[in-house]
């Protein structure tokens, strides 16, 4: 499959979290109007950072004077897993020069990754994570831009209930990696078991993501050991 | 605005280091043996270490709605299904769950 058929793939296959995401970027939206961003400068922000947990957490200090300290610290904290996504595509963009890896990065995205693993051996991934890429950041512009719109209409709702949406969609990700993976899930419940233990005795969030990280990883690096001895 | 436009570009340029980073560093560790499926393991202990919290600290139409969304994706694969089933556990059993 050619890169071009891929990335046609990709978008074709996105209408799953292209919804989630536009459920999202609608109330991206709406919290972006609340703050006092203007139109086009939200949109601005969804075009060029394209990430949704990023954009809410800048959200949280966004006010005059913008604290741009802990605006970068918040969203470098919650992008750290962009990191290891990044990581993880490293055997799969092979075969394309480097200014095409380079500016096709900037479209890497959570879903895209994930089901990019499950495609069939000939679907090039590079092609894939594009299309899927550019399927979602048509949702997160066209639901920002029907959030900062319909501000007022959705003023009623208890968007609070809905903040929980964003482990909802991680949720069913980590169920594509449980029921997709050829290996026991052992670094993944490591993981989460030690985010908990972290979480118990009040370790600081960057802390709980890098400790429980740092342990699925040394898990995994157990499992391939056993593995390929 | 001038802030604003700063503001916004920083994030931009944030994300999208952390995105090239980590393919970069990967790059450098990929002649080791066996290593790629230890770094395709590592997004899954990120989402685990983000979920595993939220669930902890959620409330009771969360947790519902949680463990709604993690039997339909072991059932049926539909994304879309439990999502929006998650959200409306969310939205409607929020107030009677949660008072």
């Amino acid at each position: 499959m050619t890169t071009r058929q891929s990335l046609v793939h990709g978008i074709r296959t996105s209408a799953d979290y292209f919804l989630s995401t536009f459920i999202f970027g609608v109330m991206f939206g709406i919290a972006a109007q609340a703050a006092g961003l203007e139109h086009w400068q939200a949109l601005l922000m969804c075009a060029s950072v394209f990430t949704a947990s990023g954009q809410f957490a800048a959200l949280e200090f966004w006010q005059a004077p913008l604290p741009l300290a802990t605006i970068a610290l918040s969203v470098f904290l919650v992008s750290t897993r962009n990191i290891l996504l990044g990581m993880a595509m490293t055997h799969h963009f092979d075969g394309h020069s480097l200014g095409r890896r380079i500016t096709w990065l900037f479209l890497l995205n959570d879903p895209g990754v994930v089901n990019s693993f499950l495609q069939p051996a000939e679907v090039d991934r590079l092609g894939y994570v594009t299309g899927y890429g550019l399927s979602m950041m048509t949702s997160w512009l066209l639901s920002t831009f029907i959030g900062l719109n319909g501000a007022q209409l959705f003023a009623a709702l208890d968007l609070g209930a809905v903040s929980f949406a964003g482990p909802l969609v991680l949720a069913t990700m980590m169920m594509l990696f449980f029921k997709s993976s050829k290996t026991p899930p052992t670094p993944w419940i490591l993981s989460g078991a030690t985010a908990l233990a972290l979480v118990e005795i009040g370790s600081p969030d960057y802390a709980v993501l890098l400790g429980s990280v740092l342990i699925g990883m040394a898990a995994a690096i157990w499992q391939t050991r056993r593995r390929y001895g | 605005m001038a802030e604003t436009l700063t503001a916004i570009a920083m994030m931009a340029a944030i994300v999208y280091l952390t995105r090239a980073t980590g393919y970069f560093v990967g790059l450098q560790l990929r002649h080791i043996r066996g290593i790629q499926p230890v770094l395709e393991a590592l997004p899954g202990c990120a989402f685990m270490a983000i979920l595993a919290p939220a669930v902890r600290h959620g409330s009771p139409s969360e947790i519902l709605a949680m463990a709604c969304v993690v039997l339909i994706m072991w059932r049926t694969n539909n994304v879309v299904l439990s999502t929006v089933v998650g959200m409306l556990v969310l939205l409607l059993g929020g107030p009677y769950l949660d008072s």
